[in-house]
């Protein structure tokens, strides 16, 4: 469970100050499937990365299950985004000199698995997003789609209780699309709370609740169903 | 965390850019080349120097004269004194002398049968082969009476008998003629004097009263002390050289010896001078090559800005990226400093194989050399590591 109490972000400092978020008061339960839609510069992304750990909120309070995180350390959310979070972002992001396996099983290096069973776990995962077929490929011999599942694979690695996806159908075709929100929806229903940040209504549909933000503000919450 | 594992990482992204790698690595493997060929051959040197200066025997001691006239007497002109058998004689009583040997120096024209040639002529008295431990072997060694008489005989060495005579031949007792007169050979013998600081041509051995007679030079030139013990060679020496003063009662002289530890100490703050020098120089390649190494691990900084951005959005902390970094220059530096020690090495065997210096690699100085560039790789990444841990995440990963 996540509870966000009136987070706000402000980028910059003094005369150069950007305020982005506003106070977001937001409680996220565990296996939920929300969509966080809203116009372009709203903020979705930052609050992506408060969520995830990858930033720190200006002020507010952030709870992980009923644990507050307060002002933690640097290594501390380092350990929470390799242990709880998994990321898919809309550019995907490889590392693109090591192939499927090696990019699947990257997270574990931090989490101090041995190399056999990072493969091992690695590999599963391939197989279960349908890319079997693809383990020893480098990330420039795959399509955006095949890319996305590598990343979708990468963040399951762990096994992490919360998915995050930052647009994560934004540089594919309406096709692929559709194929990784299936995958989305196959995970949320083994579990997982999925989070994911879109422009579009149909892949919104996919969620069973809908916030919209608008100018750092949550403007509308509808669960569907 | 895994070091094998970083280590992996950071070889891995060096091959990956294996032109920038080696040329990065260049100032590194000039720098611990030059530092380690430099020590090679300065050992080399040492040992090269140290064997020739004891090159005839470790208990010998050279007593000299030296001129030391009163205030206001130094004469333009000053003859040293005689010294004769006699003297060698006295000396042989000093306390701690176990040999003294008296010897002085002649060149000349050998001529025998259809053979000529010019040898270096040493005279000596009886008390050289034994002394010296001249290895006879063929017809005797001089007597007493060979110098006393004036006999005209000599040795030869093994490259003069080659030289003059055939194998099968009997060199005992053949006439030589040696400046137009003639000279008996009595014997043959093994030169004690080290190959490589030898004449081909070959040498041989007079009686030094017949050397003082027919070239006019002075009886004894060179006189030495053999100790009986090693450790006390110096004091062994001053004292015959003291005695020698005395007996002589000079007024504006005195016999002294060769000061061996002065001038070994000497030698020693020469060429540690300059390998001083020498290794400043080394350091400061080091140095220009640490900055090139620093140079590079910011630009691949910036490069893999983004890498850096997710193997944190992945779970990596700071300290794991600048270890990661940290690794990776440090590996850089050592696989440079690695090259230098192989160069080096290839060097140390050339310069032993084409020139007299024996250059020998020490292997404390290949682990010192291998350490040594792996601390150059810390100390200059870590600027570098310290930026990439800094990135925050989502900075890094926005980075276009
Ligand atoms: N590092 C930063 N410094 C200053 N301003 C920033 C920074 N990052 C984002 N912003 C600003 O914050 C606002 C929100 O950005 P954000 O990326 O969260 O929007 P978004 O809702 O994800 O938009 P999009 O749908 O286009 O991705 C924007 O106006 C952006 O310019
Ligand atoms: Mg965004």
């Amino acid at each position: 469970m996540i509870k966000l109490t009136n987070i706000t972000k402000i980028y910059g400092k003094g005369d150069l100050e950007v305020p982005v978020l506003h106070g977001i008061d937001l409680t996220v339960e565990d296996g939920e499937f929300i969509a966080i839609m809203g116009p372009s510069g709203s903020g979705k992304s930052t609050l992506m990365n408060i969520i995830g750990f990858l930033d720190y909120p200006t002020a507010g309070t952030f709870e992980l299950n009923g644990e507050p995180i307060g002002s933690a350390k640097e290594r501390v959310l380092a350990r929470l985004r390799n242990e709880h979070i998994g990321f898919v972002f809309q550019q995907f992001f490889m590392f693109p000199r090591d192939n499927a396996i090696k990019n699947v099983a990257s997270p574990l290096i931090y989490a101090g698995v041995s190399k056999r069973e990072r493969t091992e776990r690695a590999k599963q995962l391939l197989d279960k997003v349908g890319l079997g077929d693809r383990m020893k490929h480098l990330p420039s011999e795959l399509s955006g789609g095949q890319k996305q599942r590598v990343a979708i694979a990468r963040a399951l690695v762990n096994n992490p209780s919360i998915l995050l996806a930052d647009e994560p159908t934004g540089a594919l075709d309406s096709k692929t699309s559709e194929q990784i929100m299936e995958l989305f929806t196959q995970l949320n229903a083994e579990g997982k709370t999925v989070i994911l940040v879109t422009h579009e209504e149909e892949i919104a549909a996919y969620a069973n609740r809908i916030i919209t933000i608008k100018d750092g503000l949550i403007i509308d919450d509808r669960r569907e169903r | 965390m895994n070091l094998l594992e970083s280590l992996k990482i950071a070889l891995s992204s060096i091959w990956n850019h294996k032109v920038r790698s080696v040329l990065t690595m260049l100032g590194i493997i000039i720098g611990v080349a030059a530092v380690i060929i430099i020590v090679a051959i300065g050992q080399g040197a040492r040992k090269q120097l140290t064997d020739q200066m004891f090159a005839t025997d470790k208990n010998a001691i050279d007593i000299y004269y030296e001129y030391m006239p009163k205030e206001g007497e130094e004469g333009m002109y000053w003859q040293e004194p005689q010294l004769t058998t006699e003297d060698i004689q006295t000396l042989a009583e000093v306390p701690g002398v176990k040999a003294v040997v008296g010897i002085n120096h002649a060149g000349g024209q050998v001529v025998y049968s259809d053979t000529q040639g010019d040898l270096q002529i040493t005279g000596v008295g009886s008390e050289y082969f034994t002394a010296k431990k001249i290895k006879i072997v063929e017809g005797r060694p001089f007597y007493a009476a060979d110098t006393d008489g004036l006999n005209r005989a000599i040795l030869i060495d093994t490259a003069a008998r080659k030289k003059f005579f055939k194998e099968t031949e009997n060199p005992i007792g053949s006439i030589v003629d040696i400046n137009g007169n003639p000279f008996k050979v009595v014997g043959v013998y093994q030169s004690p004097v080290p190959e490589q600081y030898r004449s081909s041509e070959g040498e041989l051995l007079m009686p030094r009263t017949v050397v003082s007679m027919m070239f006019g030079n002075m009886e004894i030139e060179q006189l030495s002390v053999i100790a009986s013990d090693s450790e006390k060679i110096s004091e062994t020496g001053r004292l015959a050289a003291d005695t020698l003063t005395m007996k002589k009662k000079l007024e504006d002289g005195r016999y002294t010896t060769q000061n061996f530890e002065e001038y070994e100490a000497e030698l020693n703050k020469t060429i540690t001078l300059l390998t001083l020098l020498i290794g400043s120089i080394a350091g400061i390649s080091l140095l220009v090559g640490g900055i090139g190494v620093m140079n590079i691990m910011l630009v691949s900084v910036t490069e893999r800005t983004r890498e850096i951005g997710l193997r944190k959005a992945i779970g990596a902390t700071r300290a794991r990226i600048l270890l990661q970094f940290l690794i990776e220059s440090a590996t850089l530096t050592s696989l440079g400093g690695m090259i230098g020690i192989g160069l080096a090495s290839v060097a140390t065997i050339l310069v032993t194989k084409f020139s007299p210096i024996g250059a020998a690699m020490n292997p404390l100085i290949v682990l010192i050399g291998v350490s040594f560039s792996a601390l150059i790789g810390i100390i200059f990444g870590i600027l570098p590591a310290n930026k990439a841990s800094k990135l925050s995440p989502i900075d890094a990963l926005r980075y276009e």
